[in-house]
This record gives structure tokens, sequence and C-alpha cells, in this order.
């Protein structure tokens, strides 16, 4: 079997990290990241629950080199990851926080900042390209997460495609800073394997308000690249602060407006780009907003269609996957989003799906009826609900959706109604939706 | 009536209803200002269970009103959102206009 090495071949004093100012060498990397895998046990399934970019980045990397599987949920609300542990009994729990987030079998990594040897120069590892490295998971449409696993070889292939059009476009290797989850599938490929795989600059920073941002950036070596949603960077643009230079910026989860992405570009003096894939998938191809509308897809990656479905292939996938969304293509290389699939739900870089939102509420305790909707697109997008459950208090319905699902994803506002707008096979069409929209949800003057 | 300022009307008070009535109008919540107490929790599951992006929002617009921008560079992220009272004395020991 085909192996390889577990980073790219740069000398051992380069800078591989960034963490509050301190910066990190290939050799400090790898040497935190082999001292952890020695103490991880053989064949236990990794839930990586580290906060700290760097650290996420040590275990995640220890687990790869000790040849173990890192679980990373799509939300960590205590009902998902019971229901994960139900299934993973051998579960161990990897977290950098003061007090363990879970009762789990667990360990805590930390980071030791006394430590600034330059250190033993180690042989970098070799994995395995088949070897499953981590695995992100779908909301599902039942109410059980579907777990999509993804191998060494394949990630590191489509992250190494990602790096060479960035790079290009940025002028070269850069820092790396992101505002998203990197849980999820876009935050893993972009904030900690771009700079990882790619010979760049891991920033440790989970940068939250504007000038969060504006700092973390600063502490950052030059040239930066800047890794954001439509949502974070519409507040960061508004926000109106002086920025550091950033040679690019990249946009993901969500279409990006046109002249959003012009007012970035003008702003922050840097192209604008944008990724489009999916947890499934991982990225598909990529495009600059303000120059043309088309997405350009990645080397080897094809589609092709049968009616409105859409079927990627490449060999950084394990199987031909179809997509969820509505594409026009246009020649082998490009093509037209023309509609994201209405099930899927992203907001400010967290996924879920309508499917999976009803099945939960559905459940809860007096709820006769329900159905989530999002009444307005938009870079400030909130859900809303529609409940038939008499006696049942908005606050009873928040509080038992919460232990399931992600605060983003509460409805705001629950609309209780007598029945819901059912057709003769149960479902609530797009034009009754719309009808309860109008006639609850009106927007105040 | 008078223009006078009743002493009664405590700065903090003041300030305490003008942020409250802020939050409500940025993020078009279905409360009353003058339903939310001093007290009252403002992120998380009690009180008004804002959530990351409303604080987000929030933290534009005391950014914009009170020419300040926010951190968060700690663990206890939103600490100052912990409630209405917080924020409050959080914006008056750092507003510039």
């Amino acid at each position: 079997m085909s192996t390889l090495p577990l980073l790219p071949d740069l000398p051992d004093h380069q800078i591989v990290a960034c963490r509050h100012g301190q910066a990190i060498s290939r050799a400090r990397f790898l040497r935190d990241v082999l001292a952890l895998a020695q103490s991880l046990p053989a064949d236990r399934p990794l839930l990586n629950l580290c906060n700290d970019r760097y650290l996420f980045a040590v275990a995640l990397f220890a687990a790869i080199s000790r040849g173990s599987l890192s679980l990373l949920p799509n939300s960590t609300t205590p009902e998902t990851i019971a229901a994960l542990h139900a299934q993973q009994p051998d579960l161990l729990c990897l977290f950098d926080q003061a007090e363990a987030p879970f009762d789990l079998p667990r360990l805590r990594i930390a980071f030791d900042e006394a430590d600034t040897a330059p250190g033993a120069h180690f042989p970098t590892p070799q994995i395995p390209a088949g070897q499953l490295m981590a695995c992100v998971f779908t909301s599902g449409s039942t109410g059980v997460p579907q777990p999509h696993f993804k191998s060494f070889g394949r990630l590191r292939a489509i992250v190494l495609a990602e790096a060479e059009r960035m790079w290009a476009a940025a002028g070269g290797p850069c820092a790396v800073l992101g505002t998203v989850p990197f849980q999820h599938m876009y935050g893993l490929e972009s904030t900690v394997l771009l700079p990882l795989f790619g010979g760049g600059v891991l920033s440790a920073e989970r940068p939250y308000f504007a000038g969060d941002v504006a700092a973390a950036l600063a502490a950052l070596p030059k040239p930066r690249f800047l890794v954001t949603t439509p949502f974070h960077l519409r507040n960061l643009l508004d926000a109106q602060i002086d920025l550091p230079p950033v040679a690019a910026v990249l946009s993901a989860t969500a279409p990006l407006a046109r002249e959003l992405a012009e007012q970035a570009e003008q702003q922050l003096g840097a192209p604008m780009l944008e990724i489009y894939g999916s947890t499934e998938t991982g990225q598909l191809a990529t495009r600059q907003p303000t120059r043309t509308e088309a997405w350009t897809l990645y080397a080897g990656v094809s589609l092709r269609q049968q009616g409105e479905l859409t079927t990627a292939s490449s060999p950084c996938l394990e199987q031909d996957i179809v997509l969820g969304d509505v594409l026009e293509l246009l020649d082998a290389q490009h093509f037209h989003l023309l509609g994201r699939g209405a099930d899927m739900i992203n907001i400010a870089g967290k996924r879920s799906s309508l499917a999976f939102l009803n099945n939960v509420i559905l459940r809860l305790p007096g709820v006769k009826d329900a159905a989530f909707c999002l009444p307005h697109e938009g870079e400030t997008s909130r859900l809303a609900a529609f409940v038939v459950a008499p006696g049942v208090s908005a606050h009873t319905i928040q509080h038992g959706l919460r232990a399931w699902v992600d605060a983003v994803f509460l409805p705001r506002p629950i609309v209780f109604v007598d029945s819901l707008p059912r057709n003769a096979t149960g479902k609530i069409t797009a034009a009754a939706m719309a009808q309860l929209v109008a006639a609850h949800l009106e927007q105040k003057p | 009536m008078t223009q006078e300022q009743t002493p009664a009307a405590a700065p903090d008070t003041a300030l305490e209803r003008e942020v409250a009535a802020m939050i409500v109008s940025a993020l078009n919540l279905e409360v009353a200002p003058e339903e939310i107490k001093g007290e009252d929790a403002l992120y998380g599951e009690e009180g008004l269970g804002l959530d990351s992006i409303d604080i987000l929002e929030v933290a534009l617009v005391v950014s914009k009103r009170f020419g300040f921008q926010l951190k968060a560079d700690s663990e206890d992220n939103f600490r100052i959102f912990g409630s209405l009272r917080s924020l409050t004395d959080y914006i008056a020991a750092h507003r510039t206009k």
C-alpha cells in the first residue's frame, strides 16, 4: 500500500503555526504530535473537542500518526455526544478546556509555553494513503447523524489542490486565520489542513468580534489569508475598522452576493475567493465572484447530470456522490450554481437540515405537529417554526431543542398554530409555507 | 412638565434602558425593552436566550453607537453578555461617545 508523508517536506525551523503571538516551528509541531501519539491508546476512536486550533491540529495529527480515527460531530450538544458515545463505547475524548466538557473517558491536552527549545530532528512519519483519518457527520433526515469517512490520501490531495488555487491568488503560501468552526468540513479543510499540508502557517486563534479579527490578523506574519463566511464577512466589513493587509479572503458555506464580494475586495484590497463543496464531497470548485459567476472544478473532478440531479466523481472521493444542489453544467470544468438544496441549512459555518430539525421538534413531548422554515434568505437568516402543541410553552420547546441542536438553529419566533396546511400526502408545499410565513411573519415596518 | 432630568433616573439605569432598547431593535425581538430586567441573562438558555450570531450583531451595534470594539480574548468570551447590567457596565466603562 502506498504511503505519504504526514507533513510536507520543509526545514525543521520553518514556522508552521502561530499561537498567542508565539511562532511554532515544524520541528516543535512534529514533536508535540509525536509526544501525544505515544500516549494515545491503539484502536480507539477519538473525539477531538479541542477549542484551540493549534491543539486541535496536534490532536488530529497525533491520531493520524497513531492510525486512529478522529470523530468530528457536527454539534456538541449533550444528546448528540451521548448518542455518539452509545454507538462508539470505546470513544476517547481529547479536550483542552479547563474542565472536561463531557463525562467520557478522556485525555486533556495542554500547550507547554515554557518549552522553547529548538528540539531534536524527528523523521516524518509515513501514513498509508488509504488510512481513514476523520469522520465528519451530516445531520441526516431521520435524526441519526450520518457519518462520512475521509481517508488521509484523499483529504490531503483535495487540500493540496485547494492550496494551489489559494496560494496562486494570494501570491504564495500564507498565514491562515479562520472565523469558522473547524469541526466542520470547510473549517477543517481551509483553516487546519490548508496551512499544514500546504506549507502555510496555522493560527491557533479563533477571533469572534470584528476587533478580534483585526488583532488576530495583526499578530500573524505576512502574507495573511482570511477564511470566513458571508455572515462573518458582512459583520467585519460593517464594523468599518482598520484591518491589517491580507493577501486574499476566502468564503464558503453560502453563496456570496456579488455586491458583498465587491465591497470586500474594495475595503480589503485583496482578491475575494469562494469555495463550493459539501460535507459529503469536501470542496469541489472555486471562483472569484467579482470576475465570473461560473465555478471552476478542481482537476480530476467531473460532474454528470440526470434530470435535476448532479453526481460528482473524483479520485479524491471514495465513491460517486449525488449533490444536494441544482447546477447548470457549462463545460467539463465549469458550472453555474442555480440553487442550494432546499433542505440544507447553513448558518455562520454550521450546518443542519430542515428534515433533521423537524424530526427533533416532532419528538418533543406535547408537540402534535411542527415545521421549521427559513423565512428570509440572507447573510443573517434566522429559522422560524410553526408548532401545533396546545398547552406547551415556547420556552419548553426551545429547551427541548437545545439538547439536540446548536443554538444558531433554534427557531425565532415559534409560532403556535391550530394546524399545519399539510396536503393529501402529508407534505407542506412551498406555496403553503410561503402563505404561512406571509400570514404570521410579515416583517415589522 | 419640564425638560429637567429627574434625579431618580440614575445614569446607569438610563443607559441600561437604552441598551435594552438597542438589543430589541437590533435583533427584532418580540419582547418589549422594558420587560428585560438588569439581572436577566442575555446569552445562553436563561433570559433572552441570545446565541453567538446575535452576540455578533449586538457587538456591531454597540461599536457603532458607543465608539469602541468589543473583545473576546478569553475563554469566557461572552461573560459581558452574562446580563443586561454587565453589558451596560462594560459599555459605560469603554464608551468613547
